[in-house]
């Protein structure tokens, strides 16, 4: 687990060469979709993630494109292969300028 | 971080002296009638989305964000060790009066922090009752059945019978007469509040019993009754005392 606190991001901290490791990627985020309205009729206005990615020593392993029908705190589950001790970058950027970025090191045997 | 926490959930045998409702071996959480990836998003605290909030319940319990008092720590130290099982003896009768968990915290704020009490349902509130209630996690649940506490519970039992709405429903009716049954799409569960505060995926967020019962009010179109209300609080404790012996399952998820 890893801070800041609205990211929870979870991958061994050890790998072997060559083994492939699953990393779990949580945000905070409330996903407004752009659709709703108050009880006064006002439009809420869009406010989501539009786009992850995960970066491997500088190389990108991961990218996803978010739209408006998913769900609040979005989490995503992929594998990767461990190549090389180093860092793995993770960053959610969307709407209204959001910007998160996490760097987790990882240590290769 | 601690895994297959929730394992014990599924061979948990639920033995309990005394409990009400629906037959001891027949009560089950609707933790069961789940998907498993539901299931599992609930046991897996890595990829359970309440996770925010206990760390949000974490931080103000060591007392960042508010520099104006002395913290929940410099009391009780560490919440691992000092509210472990606390949340499963909750609502208490104290004085005559409920005592919700909620109630309890903001019961600490005013008197020993010199704060002003948190709102029912707000970030703060929800966080540090997670925190409290992940820290019974598993334990069973027990809640008192002294003379004190009786009446509360026989009223929460009248309220829990009560026809209201315009659809003209008692609680009873669906969750003890129908449970197992089907409800359009869905399971009716048996009702026992063993994973609050939950994160409800509906709700895209986490929320209290309470708001819960809001919304089977809402759901038989009845008026609701306020947060905090002592109705509310009496169901509170009525269904905590149907659920005794049953385990924690704090955080919960449930769709």
């Amino acid at each position: 687990m890893s801070s800041p606190s609205n990211t929870v991001v979870t991958l061994p901290e050890k790998v072997r060469r060559g083994e492939v490791f699953e990393i779990r990627a949580l945000v905070r985020h409330e996903m407004e979709t752009g659709f709703r309205h108050t009880e006064q009729g006002v439009r809420v206005s869009r406010d989501i993630i539009r786009e992850f990615t995960c970066t491997y020593n500088g190389e990108e392993v991961f990218r996803a494109m978010l739209h408006p029908g998913i769900s609040a705190n979005p989490l995503f589950i992929f594998y990767c292969r461990a190549v090389k001790s180093g860092d793995l970058e993770f960053r959610w950027m969307g709407d209204n300028n959001y910007q998160t970025i996490l760097k987790h090191s990882i240590v290769v045997l | 971080m601690k895994r297959n926490v929730g394992a014990a959930f599924v061979t948990g045998l639920y033995l309990a002296a005394g409990a009400m409702g629906a037959p001891l071996d027949k009560r089950q959480s609707a933790y069961h009638l789940m998907s498993s990836e539901n299931q599992r998003m609930q046991d897996d605290l890595s990829i359970n989305p309440a996770m925010f909030w206990l760390l949000d319940g974490q931080a103000l319990w060591m007392g960042q964000g508010d520099a104006r008092s002395k913290a929940c720590f410099s009391c009780h130290g560490d919440v691992k060790t000092s509210m472990q099982g606390v949340s499963a003896g909750f609502p208490k009768v104290v004085h005559g009066r409920i005592l919700t968990l909620e109630g309890q915290i903001n019961h600490c704020r005013v008197e020993h922090q010199n704060l002003p009490a948190f709102e029912y349902e707000t970030r703060p509130l929800l966080s540090l009752t997670s925190l409290i209630a992940t820290q019974s996690r598993g334990m069973q649940i027990k809640m008192s059945e002294s003379r004190e506490a009786m009446p509360f519970i026989e009223r929460g039992r009248f309220l829990y019978h009560q026809r209201i709405g315009q659809l003209n429903l008692s609680c009873a009716q669906c969750h003890d007469d129908r449970a197992g049954q089907r409800l359009g799409g869905v399971s009716i569960p048996q009702g026992h509040p063993t994973g609050y505060p939950i994160y409800r995926i509906e709700w895209q967020t986490l929320g209290s019993l309470q708001r819960r019962l809001r919304n089977c009010m809402t759901g038989v179109r009845a008026e609701r009754y306020d947060f905090g209300s002592e109705e509310l609080q009496m169901l509170e404790v009525y269904l905590m005392h149907r659920a005794n012996g049953m385990r924690v399952e704090s955080p919960g998820v449930r769709p």
